[in-house]
């Protein structure tokens, strides 16, 4: 009896200690879904199975990762950069796994931070593996992978509440918030170390979609994956520069399928997003879990941060190749050779040096109302994080009251105003539209008298290079990068605009 | 029942158990079962608080136990099921429980004991402050010569909470309906409370696991007994999963260890996933 009494004490207290509600107490339900069956299920892992074990080694960089970053925030640097990525690259990806993953037991306390950003990569991942093996079943024709691949996007569609958006989403999201690039600042070696994932992620398409028979896309696939440890031998100076855009690293896929390119670039960007908040010291510890769930619901909609398919594509080649790795197929024996610093940022279409948007944005471009119109609704936002999704209507969102009171103040408006005047994309925007020159012209007719007359002069200062996509041109002017754009295929790009 | 006869019955039931595991252990399999998401039996009794994968069919063909009861005696079930992600976060579920029991003396019964349907909802995935928590009803029919002699209901709630170093799982069930008659083998009880923990090798997909738990039986003049099991769970590939397990009856009349062994595969069916292609 005593017995008994005790382990219905012990499990009482048990229960209660675990059901115990705090006051503010995160509930989610999530849940997850089985991919969708087929013929050409596993078919990557039955006909490639070295770059299909790699994957499952993937997804523990990905989780260690975040588990480290979220529960050691003060660890030393080095046991990141030195010691797991010692372990992952000398015994991980060398002896990689059987089986996926079950990423759950591995980023214990991150799963629990944030499931449902957690369940979000799931179901990308999911999709990545999906496609691969559309693509690696030789009993499939071309229409056949076609009509299984629009099958499996719209399978991941239908999940809504975890699926990455089919627009793009401009780098303002990814490396012009508060806590941008503290990840890859900290950490370039293991930051290297993910991109160059990314790169073989999305990389490997590319021999599978251009192979014409099953011997080239083995010998494509066999060739890609050994570019990746290439990519390894002298870290990180082999590694991707920056995030690879599928566009550029799988131009023929993105062709063939601009949808999944897309969601691809969105979650690989989300990657980097999630990093730089768990390793930012700017965001506090209890609102971590507040900044992850802004950034998955922004990489989720449709509206906000998007970008055309056109600047899409254009901005994945104005970045350069090059400083992503390369492309996947048809490359030389050396690695490409980066025209870029390790880690620059992409700011309005030109790469910038690492560290440039530590600040809070200045220039950030909050969503245009929809992806074909983007010139009238842009607007500029001082937190644009802390926009919600529908900020996506034209100055929707924004505290009209405060930018009353602000515009009250020309010790406030006065700086923002003159550094969007010497943007030369915005100005040209601002001079396009009648409206907004009008809206201009009279914010300046508001500030103090000695100040108009150098605004007006740089309001009518002509763009002297014509901006073809206002959303994707430089900023600011810094000094050019050294090393030269020698065998670059996109050596016509501003290099001028590159900071140091 | 001698150890010849029993060795020889053993046979007939396990060797087709073992030709199905590897037939379905092929790599051809596609799909894919999860090693650290447990089901009660698989191997131990207490299982966390997580449904199988919406539209996913897990199919469980190879669930043994063998017991070795008092005085050498031996009992062998096996009970087939089949479960299916049929809402978010919630599955259902049938079993047929079929049970060879020793009688001693030579003497032995086997048949079906009921028939299991069951339902299981995950009320919510775990969190920084809550657990995550489940729920599930259980139906057992007067189905088969050893099945109850009336229908039996229960009802179990099961909570998960995962630290850095294991994963802590809680139980507890109750069952309504008066005591089943005595020839009746069907291990229901009135009450069942435990805990779990288990431990991941997430590099190797294998899941150790324990548990400890104690219950009471449908005949309320018998005492509570304990029991204890130890056992881990294996991801052999994408879609098939071993599990083996040892377990020992601390208390009671029947103390004494038992054996489980169970394969799990899982699939799904394409006309039952409502999605087209949007182009």
């Amino acid at each position: 009896m005593t017995v008994r009494r005790l382990i219905f004490r012990a499990a009482a207290v048990g229960m209660f200690a675990a059901v115990a509600t705090p006051a503010q107490a995160q509930w989610s339900t999530t849940y997850e879904q089985f991919y969708l069956p087929g013929s050409f299920n596993w078919e990557f892992r039955r006909n490639y199975p070295a770059a299909d074990k790699l994957f499952n080694a993937f997804d523990y960089g990905h989780a260690i990762l975040y588990e480290r970053l979220y529960t050691q925030p003060n660890a030393p640097v080095a046991d990141l950069e030195q010691k797991e990525y010692d372990f992952i690259t000398r015994k991980l990806l060398r002896n990689p796994p059987r089986v996926p993953l079950e990423e759950a037991a591995i980023e214990v306390q991150y799963a629990k931070l944030a499931p449902e950003a957690k369940m979000m990569f799931d179901w990308a991942h999911l999709l990545h593996r999906q496609i691969y093996d559309v693509w690696a079943d030789e009993s499939l024709d071309l229409a056949d992978k076609d009509r299984k691949v629009a099958e499996l996007l719209a399978y991941y569609k239908k999940r809504p509440d975890l699926a990455f958006s089919s627009f793009p989403k401009n780098m303002e999201l990814m490396e012009g918030q508060y806590y941008s690039t503290a990840f890859r600042d900290k950490y370039p070696k293991f930051n290297g170390l993910i991109w160059a994932y990314h790169w073989l992620q999305v990389g490997l398409y590319e021999p599978l979609v251009t192979g014409k028979n099953a011997a080239e896309r083995q010998t494509g696939v066999v060739a890609a994956v050994a570019r990746f440890w290439q990519m390894l031998e002298a870290p990180p100076s082999g590694m991707p520069t920056i995030m690879p855009m599928t566009a550029a690293v799988a131009p023929a896929f993105s062709a063939r399928y601009p949808e999944a390119a897309i969601i691809f670039d969105n979650l690989h960007s989300m990657h980097d997003v999630i990093s730089d908040i768990l390793a930012s010291p700017k965001v506090a510890r209890n609102q971590k879990r507040a900044d992850i769930m802004k950034a998955v619901s922004l990489y989720r909609d449709r509206t906000s941060f998007v970008m055309t398919q056109a600047e899409w594509l254009d901005m994945s080649n104005a970045m350069g190749v090059n400083n992503m790795g390369g492309t996947a197929t048809n490359f030389l024996a050396a690695l490409p050779t980066p025209t870029t610093e390790r880690g620059a940022v992409h700011v309005h279409g030109a790469t910038a040096a690492p560290g440039a948007s530590a600040a809070p944005a200045e220039h950030v471009h909050a969503a245009p109302a929809t992806p074909a119109a983007p010139a009238e609704s842009e607007h500029v936002h001082g937190d644009a994080a802390a926009a919600p999704a529908d900020t996506a209507k034209p100055m929707a969102g924004m505290n009209h009251d405060a930018m009353h009171a602000k515009a009250a103040s020309a010790d406030v408006m006065m700086p923002m105003l003159m550094r969007m005047l010497k943007d030369p994309a915005i100005r040209q925007r601002v001079n396009a539209s009648p409206e907004m020159r009008r809206m201009m012209n009279a914010m300046i007719d508001e500030m103090p008298a000695d100040h108009r007359p150098e605004m007006r002069k740089l309001l009518a200062t002509r763009v002297v290079a014509p901006v073809k996509k206002p959303a994707s041109k430089p900023a600011q002017k810094k000094p050019a990068p050294k090393k030269p754009a020698a065998k670059d295929p996109h050596a016509g790009m501003d290099h001028s605009t590159m900071k140091k | 029942m001698g150890p010849n006869t029993l060795r020889v019955r053993l046979r007939r039931l396990l060797i087709p158990a073992l030709i199905v595991s590897t037939a379905l252990a092929s790599d051809t399999a596609n799909a894919q079962t999860d090693y650290y998401n447990t089901d009660a039996g698989r191997p131990l009794q207490i299982e966390d608080a997580y449904a199988t994968e919406r539209y996913a069919f897990e199919l469980k063909l190879t669930s043994f136990k063998l017991e070795r009861a008092s005085r050498g005696r031996y009992n062998l079930g096996m009970e087939p099921e089949i479960a299916y992600g049929l809402l978010p976060r919630t599955h259902v579920e049938i079993g047929l429980p079929i049970a060879h029991q020793d009688l001693g003396d030579g003497a032995s019964r086997s048949g079906v004991a009921g028939l299991e349907v069951s339902a299981m909802h995950n009320l919510n995935a775990e969190t920084r402050s809550l657990p995550a928590l489940g729920i599930r009803g259980d139906l057992l029919f007067p189905v088969g010569g050893l099945g109850p002699d009336r229908t039996y209901a229960s009802v179990k709630g099961m909570a998960t909470r995962t630290l850095s170093v294991a994963r802590f799982h809680l139980n507890g069930q109750y069952t309504f309906g008066d005591e089943p008659g005595t020839d009746a083998v069907a291990e229901g009880a009135r009450w069942l409370g435990g805990i779990a923990v288990d431990k991941a090798l997430p590099l190797k997909a294998i899941l150790f696991a324990a548990d400890f738990y104690a219950r009471q039986p449908l005949h309320e003049s018998e005492d509570v007994d304990y029991s204890t099991n130890v056992g881990f769970r294996y991801q052999t590939s994408p879609s098939f999963l071993l599990d083996a397990g040892i377990g020992r009856r601390l208390t009671g009349p029947e103390r004494g260890w038992s054996l489980t062994f169970g394969t799990a595969y899982a699939f799904a069916i394409r006309s039952l996933i409502p999605v087209r292609a949007s182009r």
